[in-house]
This record gives structure tokens, C-alpha cells and sequence, in this order.
């Protein structure tokens, strides 16, 4: 068992979460104590933290002996879905602490919910196109909707631009809960894409 | 012949996309050492992986040590007694060789106050007692190899599947592993995936000829080589009589399968 987490790069993983919502929390701080801002301005610490750790997660799913663990006796989908979900639980408990304050709008509910979707995106992701690369589609999707969102937060645009809504919006939650069971469940279903080559 | 033999397979057919790798093969095999042999492509791989429990056919039945891979139940009891090295296997590159050996120990789950003397004993068994606490990614290609092959045996499989083992592996290597070979056939199944017919003159009981997804051959080495005759032009290249027997083989079922089939599809290709 021990070898079994050092092999999954779990201390590398750990140090990546908890490096990430530092930099997040002090970068929130600094953001808002700049002059003319104010805690509005938290918006790419929002998402940008939570999609660091969604990579670091992704990243992390990567398994070097994967033609060997599917030898293994016992059903390896339980290990799979502890794998994804304990960083989860980790990361999702990191920012909730890191944005202290003004709830509604770009606090710790938003950090969460991104950190879920994000999260389920990138590990659904690491089912079809492999740990390695698990990171590219979040990214592109954080890319686009950051570009693409109206500023008015709810609406329907809630639905689509899920990241980039300020509190608890309902679309919004419903729309990262659901990527983040559905993007589960594919990872502890299939496994990430065994891509030959890489060692 | 064994009653119940250690591997039973019928009907086993696997695509991958529209490639047919496998085409309605039946193949049964009882204790020893067995060479498997055919040109590339023509679906060893697919055969090991099948084996192995880590791909599932498209179709057919796959027995293995008396159970049935398609049972959850039985698949986990056959999965505790089996051995496989991978040709491409994947493994963590700062472990040391009694890291990834033990890593596959508990994988099989043997019993964890078993393990340290298993993986001493597996690892000493293919020559690497001297490096085992050497981390693997400072192994030379046919050290790795040789590592691969410890964890396949760490459990004392009852069927032991390797596929490739001699890639990389040098002369007196090969030659010490043919012992090994022959030692483990005395008890288990042992299948060897292999390029080599020198290798399965050496150091296999049986061979099993596989072109393009079917049996072409099935029998003792002996008939294998037997198949080949004397040597017949002078300018003949072929250097062994188990050689010419696997040519003549593999001719053999091409012409027959022209014959019934009329052109073979993927004789097209080659």
C-alpha cells in the first residue's frame, strides 16, 4: 500500500495542492489590497486556483505500471475513486480556507464549486485522452468561457459560464456537481487512457 | 494430456476497431513450456493480453486454471495464480527492483509476511541479487527485462505468460533464462510469446504457430522441426532445422487458407 501511493506521486500531488491554495490565498489578498479594488477582483484567483489543482489532481492519476495494476486480484475501481476522490476532498478543503470573507462573490463558495467542476472535467478527461494530458480540455474550457462570459452574473449564461459566477448561483452548482459525479464516475469506470509510449 | 488443462480457449475472437487480431481461435494447453511463435501482427500480443485477464475477448471462452475469466468470482482466484510480463510494462522509475517486485506481490496478494523472502527469491532466480536494492531507472535495458520477469514469477504462478522476454536480454543471459524456462515448466504453464525460434528450440516443450489471428501449427518442437526437413539449397539462409519447420508451417497454412478462403484479406498487406 505504501508503495502503491508513492508510485501515484502522491507526496509530489499533496505539496502541488497545498503550494497551489497558498499562492492562491495570497494572491487574493494582494489582489484586493491593491488600491481601487476590492474583493470583486478575486475573480481569476477563483478560477484559476481551482484549475491548477484540478491539473495537479489530473496529473496525478497517471499510472506508470497500468498493464500490471490491471492484473491486479482486487477490483481496482475502488482504489481508482479514492485516488480521485481524497486530492479533491483535500484541495476542495484548502480553498474553501484560502478566501476568506464576502461569501457571495468570489469567496470560498466559488472556489468549491470551480474546484469540483474542474476538477470533474480534467479526471473525465483523464478517461478519454490519458493522465498526461488530462489537463488540456479544463484549460481550453476555462480559456474560452473566461473570454466569452458576460460580466452580468446569473441568467442563463449561468449554465454555460459556471466558472465565472461570483457565489451560489443555482445553474451554476448544478452544472459543476453534475461534471464533477459524471467525470468521477467515468475515471473509477474506465481508468485513464493507457497511452503506449509513455513510462 | 492433462484432463483439465491449465489454459482452454474457444472460439476467442478480438478486434481492436475494425482489425480482426483474433479469428475464432482454439487452443488448449497443459503443463510445460510452450512457445508461441508467428510473424508480427499476427495477434501473440492480443493472445498473452487475453490471457493475462487484462483485455477481454470480443467473443469466445477463455479458461484458465479451471475457471471462467468471464466470472468476476473465478477471474479474481485465477488472477491470485498467475504470472505476466508485459512487453512493454510500465514501472515506477524510482523504485528500487525489491520495490517493484513486492509492488506486484501485493498486487497478486500474497500474504504480506511472505512477501520480503518471495521477492529475494524471485529476484535471485533471474540473476539481479546483486543490484535489488538498485533503483530502477539506473538499470541497463536487459536488467529491466530481467526485473519484469521476478515480478512475473514472485507469486509461483501456476501459468506464467511472458511475452517477449528475451528482448534485450544478451547471449548468456538468454541462455541462463532457457534454464529458468525449463525449470518453471516442470511445474507450471509456462507461454512464451517470442521472435526468436531459437529460443523455443532451446527451451520449449510445445509450440503454437499463430499467423494472422489463427492456429497454424500445434504440436512438439520436435514435430515443428521435423516439419523442416534437411536443409535443401545450398544458398538456404535458414540456420536451424526448427527454422525451415516453422517456414514450412507457416507456408503450409497460408496455402491451405487460400484454398478455403480464397485470398486471405490481410495477405493482401504483406
Amino acid at each position: 500500500m505504501r508503495l502503491y501511493l508513492r508510485s501515484r506521486a502522491l507526496p509530489g500531488t499533496l505539496a502541488a495542492l497545498a503550494g497551489t491554495a497558498a499562492v492562491a490565498a495570497w494572491a487574493a489578498w494582494w489582489l484586493v489590497s491593491l488600491p481601487g479594488f476590492d474583493h470583486t477582483a478575486r475573480l481569476p484567483v477563483v478560477v484559476f486556483g481551482p484549475l491548477l489543482a484540478a491539473a495537479a489532481v489530473g496529473a496525478s492519476l497517471h499510472a506508470p505500471s497500468d498493464e500490471l495494476d490491471r492484473t491486479a486480484v482486487r477490483a481496482w475501481w475502488p482504489r481508482r475513486l479514492a485516488h480521485a476522490l481524497a486530492p479533491t476532498v483535500l484541495a476542495v478543503a484548502l480553498f474553501a480556507l484560502a478566501l476568506p470573507g464576502h461569501a457571495e462573490e468570489y469567496g470560498a463558495p466559488a472556489a468549491v464549486r470551480n474546484t469540483l467542476g474542474l476538477v470533474g472535467v480534467t479526471v473525465g478527461a483523464a478517461a478519454v485522452v490519458g493522465a498526461r494530458l488530462s489537463w488540456l480540455p479544463p484549460v481550453f474550457l476555462v480559456g474560452v468561457v473566461y473570454l466569452a462570459a458576460p460580466s452580468e452574473p446569473g441568467g442563463v449564461a449561468q449554465w454555460w459560464a459556471w466558472v465565472m459566477q461570483p457565489g451560489w448561483q443555482g445553474g451554476a452548482w448544478t452544472v459543476a456537481v453534475s461534471v464533477f459525479v459524471a467525470g468521477t464516475c467515468a475515471y473509477g469506470w474506465r481508468g485513464a487512457r493507457y497511452v503506449t509510449g509513455g513510462s | 494430456m492433462n484432463p483439465s488443462p491449465a489454459v482452454a480457449v474457444t472460439g476467442l475472437t478480438v478486434r481492436h476497431r475494425r482489425t480482426v487480431a483474433l479469428d475464432r481461435l482454439d487452443l488448449s494447453l497443459g503443463p510445460g513450456v510452450h512457445g508461441l511463435l508467428g510473424p508480427n501482427g499476427a495477434g501473440k500480443t492480443s493472445l498473452i493480453r487475453v490471457l493475462a485477464t487484462v483485455a477481454a475477448p470480443s467473443s469466445g471462452r477463455v479458461e484458465l486454471l479451471g475457471g471462467d475469466v468471464a466470472s468476476h468470482r473465478d477471474r479474481t482466484g485465477v488472477r491470485r495464480r498467475l504470472g505476466y510480463l508485459p512487453q512493454d510494462f510500465g514501472y515506477y522509475p524510482s523504485f528500487t527492483v525489491r520495490e517493484f517486485v513486492a509492488y506486484v506481490a501485493w498486487l497478486k496478494e500474497l500474504p504480506a509476511d511472505r512477501v520480503p523472502a518471495a521477492v529475494e527469491r524471485a529476484v535471485e532466480r533471474v540473476g539481479l541479487a546483486d543490484r535489488i536494492d538498485a533503483r530502477m531507472k539506473t538499470l541497463s535495458g536487459g536488467m529491466v527485462r530481467r526485473a519484469g520477469i521476478a515480478q512475473a514469477i514472485v507469486n509461483e504462478p501456476d501459468l506464467l505468460l511472458l511475452d517477449e522476454p528475451t528482448a534485450g536480454l544478451d547471449p548468456e543471459q538468454r541462455v541462463d533464462f532457457r534454464e529458468l524456462l525449463r525449470e518453471l515448466g516442470r511445474e507450471a504453464t509456462v507461454v512464451v510469446s517470442t521472435h526468436l525460434v531459437e529460443d523455443v528450440a532451446a527451451a520449449c516443450t510445445d509450440v503454437a504457430l499463430i499467423e494472422a489471428g489463427r492456429l497454424a501449427f500445434q504440436g512438439a518442437t520436435d514435430e515443428l522441426t521435423a516439419l523442416g526437413g534437411e536443409s535443401g539449397a545450398p544458398d538456404d539462409s535458414t540456420t536451424h532445422a526448427v527454422e525451415r519447420g516453422y517456414t514450412a508451417a507457416l507456408r503450409a497454412h497460408r496455402a491451405s487458407d487460400v484454398r478455403t478462403s480464397g485470398a486471405h484479406p490481410k495477405e493482401a498487406l504483406r
